[in-house]
């Protein structure tokens, strides 16, 4: 990894190494400002979560840009590290972390900043309790709440009450509030995404309301993310919404038109074996093509007709010709699960290098 | 880059933080041996295609074995850097190379590797010429030809010919031969529809003899073809078996994955991923802490094994979902381990910077994935 390529500032993108990820830095901050624009002096802030970007340079972008409630969101223990050794001062891991292993892990880092984590039963608030109290160190604990993903979460309301009560009631732990996950509804009309995403959301705040009126103060109600931040962002009680998706982009959000597509990867034509077909050098290993292929950037009549783990096979349309060394830019469908096949962004402004950033958390799965 | 905790040798195995990629070795090797041995009475020997697993150490395993080439084949100029820096010195990359930094650092592992590249086309020979000229190097060259795999290459016959005079004629370069890589039979992943076995031998004795052809009319026309590189984990056996032929650049067969495994039962699945249950949300599922990140799904989804009446049944980025169908599986709960094993081997060693090598169920080392993110 140390020896991998890393371009100086200033190189033209038609001189980069390929296949790389690269980084629009206009459509970057474009999609930071959106963001920031609408959560500046609102009661609800967003809480970016860098899951997606793996890259402490980056949270910090985010939070400096504003609108954030100065923290991030990490899905695995080992990414949060990486983000508080990076300087983050609050992270919060909305996963449940079970393995001893883990949870040892998250004690220390919270002597390092404040580290909240979602939970969704009993014995996991024990299990959290007891390392958190034996290392002298405070734990937020988060009820994650079921609402359609099928996912983790607790199911009901009287579940979600009886939980917070008992980490109430534990040593090393202190009750932050609930969270809830929503699967990403194709809804390319805003109304429709405002009417799903006050459906959803509702049960977070009756959830909220119920513990409140069990004597328990909830203090984070986290929730949302990039195709609902301007509808949970409005939802009286909501504290936090949790958006990823946003910066870099993809095109299974496309319809997300208030966002840019920023996070691209150049390819290079190897092959023009037979007209109207074209071979180059990103494959599968370098796009996620799970939600779909993806789309070939400025290039009328170049479609992708499909990849295989080292190689993207294009198609022609008649008349149009590449030759072996002509790069192409291919958005992907998929932003997170693109990301974390890279180790490095290439940041291009103005057609040149202007930064190299390590994605320091990729492959963080533990 | 992976953050593992890094557990002592003797760990045992279902101790492993998780999600782990974990190859089990003796399986390994009894795979190595299996597919090695086949070519004890050919003419032809194994030249291991790294790109899947991405580890020095499990390419020197397979080069330890009998009946190799004494190389590898790579896909990329970063990973041949990669290997040449682990100490394998013969290295076919079996793509083409077309950018003139990257044939600058093709040329340059020239010097002090024996390097082979493939080509499809005659601008793309004479640019490796020049380069390989100015810096004093040769490389070795084989012209691809496409037989059905709709990628790269040229077709068998004339065209193939005319390039191999090409690059004969080429300062710098050393015309070697020809390479093709069969395309594997179509396959759905939802059902086990795979032609049978005896249909698959005889497409590949097919395709495989197209290459022979074109090896036959290249020497009629006095250029000596000294290689003939095909083939694959699928069709070893059949490639071993036809005269000419002098190498196959098989890959998956040491680790195998789960469609490899379904064409070829003789070997079996060593590499796998260990994940934990981290939520049991309901009485009828359990949630894994591997999703699509630690397993690499874009061919496939991983498949769950070794839990009677549970099914992993859907992944998203971080967890999958299994669904526990009946009772023994129900008993499930937060902190158990269960294996997956990838569809995609390739693709899911991509995701990782470390394979946990295990022998009888205790930890031996963690493996640098060195070659991992080397696309360059």
């Amino acid at each position: 990894m140390e020896q991998q390529y890393r371009p100086m500032p200033g190189t033209p993108v038609e001189e980069l190494e390929t296949p790389c990820l690269i980084l629009d830095m206009d459509a970057l901050d474009h999609n930071m400002d959106v963001m920031a624009d609408y959560y500046e002096g609102r009661d609800s802030k967003l809480r970016p979560h860098s899951k997606n970007h793996k890259t402490p340079a980056l949270a910090h972008r985010q939070i400096r840009r504003g609108g954030t409630v100065g923290g991030v969101c990490s899905a695995k223990v080992s990414e949060a590290e990486v983000m508080v050794h990076g300087g983050i001062p609050s992270v919060f891991i909305t996963s449940e972390v079970a393995a001893p292993l883990k949870i040892d892990r998250l004690c220390s880092l919270a002597r390092q900043a404040e580290m909240l984590v979602a939970c969704d039963n009993a014995e996991n608030a024990r299990d959290l309790s007891k390392a958190a109290a034996a290392q002298g160190v405070d734990l937020g604990v988060v009820i994650e709440l079921e609402t359609g993903l099928r996912r983790c979460g607790v199911q009901e309301m009287e579940q979600g009450v009886t939980l917070a009560k008992a980490i109430d009631a534990l040593p090393g732990l202190t009750f932050k509030g609930i969270m809830s996950h929503q699967t990403i509804p194709d809804m390319p009309e805003r109304e429709d995404r405002v009417t799903e995403g006050y459906r959803v959301i509702q049960n977070v705040i009756d959830m909220k309301d119920a513990i409140v009126a069990a004597g328990i103060p909830v203090e984070i109600v986290s929730t949302g993310e990039t195709w609902s931040y301007d509808v949970a962002g409005e939802i009286p009680g909501v504290t936090e919404v949790q958006g990823g998706s946003y910066l870099v982009m993809e095109t299974g959000y496309g319809y997300m038109t208030d966002f840019h597509y920023s996070g691209k990867v150049l390819t290079t034509v190897i092959s023009a074996p037979r007209p109207g077909v074209a071979i180059a050098d990103a494959g599968q290993k370098a796009v996620s093509t799970l939600r779909g292929l993806p789309e070939v950037e400025g290039l009328p009549g170049v479609t992708v007709d499909s990849m295989d783990p080292d190689h993207v096979i294009l198609h022609l349309d008649s008349g149009i010709q590449l030759t072996p060394g002509d790069q192409i830019t291919l958005i992907p469908s998929q932003q997170d699960a693109t990301v974390s096949r890279w180790d490095r962004f290439i940041g291009v402004r103005d057609g040149k290098v202007e930064t190299v950033w390590d994605i320091q958390a990729r492959g963080c799965h533990n | 880059m992976e953050r593992p905790v890094f557990q002592p040798t003797g760990t045992p195995v279902m101790d492993l933080d998780t999600p782990a990629l974990v190859v089990d070795l003796d399986v390994m090797d009894r795979n190595i041996e299996t597919l090695h041995g086949r070519f004890d009475q050919s003419s032809a020997k194994v030249r291991p295609h790294v790109t899947g697993h991405q580890t020095p150490k499990i390419a020197h395993r397979q080069l330890q074995a009998a009946n190799t080439v004494g190389g590898i084949s790579v896909t990329s100029v970063g990973e041949a850097e990669v290997f040449s820096d682990a100490g394998i010195t013969d290295i076919l990359v079996s793509s083409q190379i077309v950018t003139r930094s990257k044939i600058r650092r093709l040329c340059t592992l020239a010097g002090s590797n024996r390097i082979g590249v493939a080509v499809d086309n005659p601008q793309n020979v004479s640019d490796l010429s020049q380069a390989a000229e100015a810096q004093g190097v040769t490389l070795g060259v084989l012209v691809e030809l496409d037989v059905g795999l709709g990628r790269c290459g040229v077709a068998p016959g004339d065209e193939a010919l005319e390039l191999a005079r090409a690059v004969a004629n080429s300062p710098g370069l050393r015309f070697d031969g020809i390479m093709a890589i069969a395309p594997l039979p179509s396959f759905s992943s939802e059902a086990s529809d795979f032609p049978e076995r005896q249909e698959r031998d005889a497409t590949s004795w097919q395709v495989l003899q197209h290459v022979l052809e074109t090896r036959e009319l290249i020497e009629k026309n006095s250029l000596p073809v000294s290689v003939v590189s095909v083939g694959g984990t699928h069709n070893y056996d059949v490639a071993a078996g036809m005269a000419g032929i002098t190498e196959v650049q098989a890959g998956s067969y040491p680790l195998m994955d789960h469609l490899y495994c379904r064409m070829r039962p003789e070997f079996s699945p060593a590499a796998k991923v260990l994940a934990a249950v981290i939520s049991r949300p309901t009485g009828e599922s359990a949630v894994l802490d591997a999703g699509h990140k630690a397993t690499g799904p874009d061919r496939g989804l991983a498949v769950l094994e070794g839990v009677a009446g549970a099914q992993a049944v859907r992944f998203s980025a971080e967890h999958g979902v299994l669904d526990l169908q009946s009772g023994p599986a129900q008993n499930m709960k937060s902190g158990d381990k269960a294996w997956l094993v990838p569809f995609n081997l390739g693709l899911c060693f991509n995701q990782y910077d470390y394979v946990r090598a295990v022998r009888g169920d205790k930890l031996e080392g963690f493996w640098p994935i060195a070659g991992r993110g080397r696309f360059d």
